[in-house]
């Protein structure tokens, strides 16, 4: 998925490992600052990273580094996760079923994409309000 | 004196903060302070202080009480007051002023976002909180995320400025089994949670409010229902992982 020519955009690699969730964590929080959404509306982000996260660990392909890419715009935040090994859609297990539904639940506009070169591109974007 | 008695006095006050309306609403609630001291008193100090520094929170109280938020005056005093005792008796077990830790910054950054949000009616943004506490937007997220590490409360525990237990604050009804159960389409696995947890999660993704509005109708700081919420689907996910591989069959 290319990703648009803007200058504000912030991009993470992070190695698939349990302790680097509170690095994904941090840089959500200050990128979505940046961004100017409120506590509630960064934390929203954080639960669904968290669960895209936690599937990048433990799916089939586990031990991909995980990239994320922040887009920021004046009014929201897209962010992009690349090549994340398992569908997040397509498996109709309960862990899929409760993860899609929290990612939903907590993201204005949720989208998965196949990668040319493995795995799904998940975007997420959340709107800054006031 | 009846409710809609004590909100059309918050309604005079707020309009001309006349002294004597004032004296009505604390007379009014002084059987709260009386009350809320009387849960400190076995610390060594005399009662009569602790009513008079329950009384000072019952003033900052009513002065910064918003009747049109449409929640209960008791619910925004309650913590307001008990955090003047605990910062009395915190303030009188040290003589000695600690470096700023992010335990205490945590403490400051806790009681910043829910004063903003009582005031504001939404939740503030880093930029606001540092604004309003006087550190910089790095510190701050610092301070988030470091209270985020430390150990997730466990609903047994008092609340962050009161003197209740979580499980005396977050609803026991158990309205949220069926409902949430369906919405998730997990067959059950709900069943596994306890009721607060799953009141929480009701309150999340089925009524749709935010952390900061949950935080105000369980009168816990948005920093603790963040944890909560998180812990609550950690403990969800492990269930969910641990109990079938199978697809869901509706």
């Amino acid at each position: 998925m290319p990703l648009p020519n803007n200058d504000d955009i912030v991009s993470l690699e992070v190695p698939p490992l349990e302790r680097m969730a509170k690095v994904v964590r941090l840089a959500t929080s200050a990128v979505a600052s940046r961004a100017g959404l409120n506590l509630d509306q960064a934390d929203d982000l954080n639960t669904a990273l968290d669960e895209i996260f936690r599937l990048a660990l433990h799916g089939d392909g586990a031990g991909r580094a995980f990239c994320i890419h922040y887009d920021i715009h004046p009014d929201r935040l897209e962010i992009l996760t690349e090549g994340v090994c398992e569908s997040f859609t397509d498996d109709s297990s309960k862990v899929s079923r409760y993860r899609n539904f929290i990612v939903e639940q907590v993201a204005d506009r949720f989208e998965q994409r196949s990668n040319p070169d493995g795995g799904f591109d998940i975007l997420l974007v959340k709107f800054a309000s006031h | 004196m009846s409710r809609d008695e004590i909100n059309s006095l918050f309604q005079t006050y707020k309009d001309n903060h006349d002294p004597a309306v004032k004296n009505v609403l604390v007379g009014a609630f002084m059987d709260l302070v009386h009350s809320l001291a009387r849960r400190f008193a076995n610390r060594g100090e005399p009662l009569d202080d602790l009513v008079q520094v329950a009384s000072m929170g019952l003033l900052k109280a009513i002065d910064r009480f918003d009747p049109d938020r449409g929640i209960q005056f008791t619910t925004y005093a309650v913590p307001t007051i008990v955090g003047e005792l605990r910062r009395y008796f915190r303030d009188r077990s040290s003589a000695i002023r600690l470096p700023r830790g992010l335990r205490e910054r945590s403490y400051m950054l806790n009681s910043a976002i829910q004063r903003f949000s009582q005031e504001n009616g939404r939740s503030p943004n880093v930029s606001e909180i540092a604004q309003i506490t006087g550190i910089t937007e790095e510190e701050v997220i610092e301070g988030l995320e470091g209270a985020e590490a430390t150990t997730i409360a466990s609903l047994d525990t008092t609340t962050d400025d009161g003197d209740l237990s979580l499980l005396d604050i977050i609803g026991g009804e158990d309205q949220t089994l069926s409902m949430l159960d369906e919405r998730l389409s997990l067959a059950g696995a709900m069943s596994s949670l306890d009721s607060r947890e799953q009141n929480l999660l009701y309150l999340r993704f089925v009524e749709g409010l935010s952390q900061t509005e949950i935080a105000d109708k369980l009168n816990i700081s948005q920093m603790h229902v963040s944890r909560l919420l998180r812990r609550t689907l950690q403990s969800l996910r492990q269930k969910l992982n641990n109990s079938s591989m199978e697809p869901f069959t509706s």
